[in-house]
């Protein structure tokens, strides 16, 4: 959703939860040990070809000068970094000299008949304007100019380089909005995905090391989606996929080729990944490397507000004596003995800790986006939750509950922009993090883990 | 390195969003967003050739109408009620054929149609060819293209469904609940809207309010987003307010309402641009808002403004000023209702006495010359220029594709003395703590469409 700002901070944050495990030394230690390698985005515009715009200019300013002593000064006035304009610069000046132009210092053409050109690197909305300013002794001043385009996908870099206990890696990036992405297939790393937008699921395959568009599925709907649109992609049992979007529900065919079928639905979305729930999907056996806990979490599934961003509350089969929670955004679950507490991140801006006999609500520092990992660390299980400061990007944390009060037990993990996003994997150990850029406009998803060796 | 006016607006539209930022939720459906304008409206038909253009009019029209395309903060255009465009014939791009989006409904109910389309942009622009070609809108117009599509992204040029009653239909965010024609409106979320239901409940626009009254009503909390004067920006920002601003959009200038007689006073209108201390009051009348200027388009628009000198200089308007015999006294007309164009006008008036001319200000309607302010029209050079040349009378100049071509027009309505560029103005806007995800456009309008407030109850 365009321009939306989520998961700024609210007041109140676990001011007295963060246990002795969280002292900075504690996390240094911890950062030196494990050296998280943390998936950066280095964009470097590549050396763009600027010969063309400096010929044309160059042509300009002769054909008013003439060949000769000439009064060169180049002003670089737009966002041009230093070694772009210095690249300009020195192609401007060959191209000047290729056409005879002999370069003087400035107080030799002080003189009436000298020449004077004093060239500006502009810019306006669309493309770079470099104007030459021409004075030829008293004579009128002359202006050239032309404008060069902007080299596509020039953008600054971005980095993360202070490694957390909360990984994340970069599973796909695009330009148009994009809901969730799922893992279909992997061997030590993905190897099939499918991308979620707002008409279509797109398979990606993995081949020599590249990623090749596979097939394309259209979403069917009638009606216009709402504002901050959200859907999920769900991998199931008994054939490749399901995929929950506001009101619309689709399923792919069990057999080949494969098709996708979209139908008008209430049905609820499921809130427990089918590999925690005991349901069970095709894609991947239950894991047997993450969590030492086998407690399986009832299936439990939640209603959809069609028109809106929002669950309506209303729970399946429920959570204890709860058929319905607030109005929330998301959710995750943590287990307890033979029980589990559920986190409802509600559209009042508060959580809900429900976890069948009461339902005690919380001001806590977190965003909108909440859910829940099973790990083999700590307690075994954390919640991932959203959070920002005001004007900064959103970053995610990872938290237990020892008792009601989070303690964080990560540091928070930048990413760069607003999460709109936050689902468990299939497996339950990770989760996926849709993010949109604040800079580049871009919609990226990545896989977070938990890295929790001690 | 400098910042120029497209980054300067891009930061400044990243401030808003910043200024929204401490909103760490999800949009929250619900809840009424309290407006307030200076402007009073007569009409909201956005092809209402009787109402001035201004920003609070783009604004509204653009709640309630969706225009064929649009330009983004990057200048390119982007598909709206028109799903695709192109070319008929090659040699001329003289004609063009839209094709329009399916699926879409005005407020009223009825489907979005070529024909409806082409009635609507035919009412906004007699002068064009507009006819239907199935499914598709064919128009014959003159013009480059990136040129026309500027043009047709103009909120004047928004798609309306015009009733035999007058009444208008709309397929934006919001539909008409409640008009009072100058004083309020009040807009509801069409819950059918093609691009999904807004997140706001209602919009209530008060209209006609000064910016005293305003900043007064978004102080007691009854208003969520007000406009606020250039001049007073930064003042209320240090404040504790929230304040986004445009890039430059409005162009402050002296007007003469007629071409000059003779060549004397040419060279009196010349004396006239370069006697105004353009610097020293912005420092002082404008507080340090604004770019000086001597050119029509803000640099960040055309990207060689800088090469018109801006700054006074007295003996050379003096100069100009001696060859002339006679001097008459000219009337600098102001708007009354501005407390500063008052002052800018009693300021202008004492520099071109220094240069030895004489100007009455004078609130009157008719004057020699007058102090207006100009929102530019689009974020396009040649839309803009042509909208300020043609109503000062002076020539839109040869359209073409290339920046010397801009600079050549620009060059020539410059030329013909109907206008002396003074100042390129930002608008600048205050919102409530609960405004959520409000944006500025680069045409300096505001957009609601994606905004919210905390404090709505899904």
């Amino acid at each position: 959703m365009g321009g939306a700002v989520y998961n700024a901070a609210i007041p109140n944050l676990i001011p007295s939860s963060v246990n002795r495990d969280f002292r900075p030394a504690r996390v240094l230690r911890v950062t030196a040990k494990f050296s998280c390698v943390l998936l950066g985005l280095s964009l470097t515009a590549g050396a763009t070809d600027w010969s063309g715009p400096e010929q044309q200019l160059a042509r300009k300013i002769v054909a008013v000068t003439g060949p000769g002593a000439v009064a060169v000064t180049i002003e670089n006035r737009s966002s041009l970094g230093k070694r772009d304009s210095e690249v300009i610069e020195n192609g401007l000046r060959s191209a000047l000299a290729g056409l005879g132009v002999r370069f003087a210092r400035p107080e030799t053409t002080a003189s009436p008949a000298g020449s004077a050109v004093k060239i500006s690197l502009s810019e306006n909305a669309t493309s770079y304007v470099w104007v030459a300013e021409i004075r030829q002794g008293a004579a009128e001043l002359v202006v050239a100019m032309v404008s060069a385009a902007r080299p596509d996908g020039a953008t600054a870099a971005a980095r993360e380089s202070v490694p957390l206990s909360l990984r994340k890696t970069l599973l796909w990036s695009q330009d148009e909005p994009m809901l969730d992405v799922a893992v279909l297939e992997e061997n030590t790393g993905p190897t099939r995905i499918a991308v979620l937008d707002p008409e279509k699921v797109s398979l990606y395959r993995l081949q020599a090391g590249a990623w090749r568009l596979e097939q394309t599925l259209s979403i069917v709907h009638a009606r216009p989606w709402p504002r901050d649109l959200r859907g999920r992609v769900v991998l199931a049992k008994d054939h490749l996929l399901d995929v929950y979007l506001p009101g619309i529900l689709c399923r792919s065919a069990a057999g080949t080729p494969l098709t996708l079928t979209c139908r008008e639905s209430d049905d609820p979305w499921p809130l427990v990944p089918a590999g925690l729930s005991g349901s069970g999907y095709s894609a991947f056996p239950a894991s047997s490397s993450v969590g030492s806990t086998s407690t399986t979490i009832p299936p439990v599934g939640a209603f959809y507000a069609a028109g809106r961003n929002f669950f309506t509350g209303a729970l399946t089969p429920g959570i204890g004596s709860f058929t319905s929670v607030r109005k929330f955004y998301s959710a995750a679950f943590l287990p307890h003995d033979k029980s589990a507490l559920w986190l409802f991140a509600t559209t009042d801006g508060r959580v809900h800790l429900v976890d069948g006999v009461s339902d005690q609500a919380a001001r806590l520092d977190w965003g909108s986006d909440v859910t829940s990992v099973r790990t083999a660390c700590g307690a075994g299980w954390q919640v991932l939750a959203t959070t920002s400061a005001e004007g900064s990007d959103d970053s995610v944390r990872a938290y237990e509950f020892p008792d009601r009060d989070p303690v964080a037990v990560s540091a928070a993990i930048d990413l760069a922009g607003a999460v709109t996003a936050l689902w468990t994997e299939a497996k339950g150990d990770t989760a996926i993090a849709v993010v949109r850029n604040r800079e580049m406009g871009s919609y990226e998803a990545f896989r977070l883990a938990v890295a929790c060796s001690q | 390195m400098k910042l120029f006016g497209w980054q300067w607006l891009a930061v400044s539209s990243m401030m808003a969003g910043a200024l929204a930022a401490a909103a760490e939720k999800r949009p929250q459906y619900g809840g009424t967003l309290h407006v307030a304008t200076r402007v009073a409206l007569a009409s909201l038909d956005p092809a209402d050739i009787t109402q001035p253009d201004s920003f609070a009019r783009r604004s509204v029209a653009m709640l309630m109408f969706d225009t064929l395309v649009t330009m983004d903060e990057n200048g390119r255009v982007q598909p709206v009620l028109a799903t695709s465009w192109s070319p008929l014939n090659q040699g001329g791009n003289q004609r063009w054929q839209f094709h329009i989006r399916r699926g879409v409904r005005f407020h009223d109910g009825t489907p979005l149609s070529a024909e409806i389309a082409a009635a609507s942009l035919r009412a906004a622009n007699p002068a064009w060819n507009v006819s239907v070609d199935g499914e598709s809108v064919v128009i014959e117009r003159g013009g480059f293209e990136s040129e026309f599509l500027a043009e047709l992204a103009l909120p004047r040029n928004a798609i309306v469904k015009r009733n035999a009653d007058g009444a208008t239909s709309g397929t934006g965010p919001f539909h008409v609940a409640d008009w009072q024609a100058g004083k309020k409106l009040t807009l509801a979320a069409d819950e059918n809207c093609w691009r999904g239901r807004p997140f706001l409940d209602t919009v209530e626009i008060e209209m006609g309010k000064s910016f005293r009254e305003q900043m007064t009503a978004l102080e007691v909390g009854r208003a969520d987003l007000v406009e606020v004067a250039p001049e007073q920006a930064h003042s209320i920002s240090r404040a504790g307010r929230r304040v986004a601003s445009s890039a430059p959009v409005e162009l402050l200038a002296l007007v003469f309402d007629r071409d000059a007689a003779s060549p004397e006073e040419k060279l009196l209108r010349e004396a006239l641009a370069w006697s105004v201390e353009r610097r020293s009051i912005r420092s002082v009348l404008l507080q340090g808002a604004g770019e000086p200027a001597a050119s029509i388009l803000p640099n960040g628009m055309s990207g060689y403004g800088f090469v018109f000198p801006a700054d006074a200089d007295l003996p050379r308007a003096r100069q100009a000023r001696e060859q002339v015999h006679a001097t008459p006294t000219w009337t600098l007309g102001y708007d009354a209702n501005d407390p500063l164009d008052r002052l800018l006008a009693e300021r202008i008036a004492l520099n071109a006495k220094d240069a030895g001319l004489t100007l009455q200000p004078t609130p009157s309607a008719s004057a020699d010359v007058r102090l207006v302010r100009i929102p530019l029209a689009s974020p396009d050079p040649w839309v803009a220029l042509a909208d300020v040349a043609a109503p000062a009378g002076a020539p839109a100049g040869k359209t073409g594709a290339s920046i010397e071509e801009l600079y050549a027009a620009e060059l020539a309505v410059l030329a013909t003395q109907r206008v002396i560029p003074l100042f390129h103005l930002p608008v600048s806007y205050a919102a409530s703590a609960a405004l959520r995800d409000w944006a500025l456009r680069p045409d300096g309008s505001w957009t609601l469409a994606d905004a919210w407030l905390e404090s709505g109850k899904p």
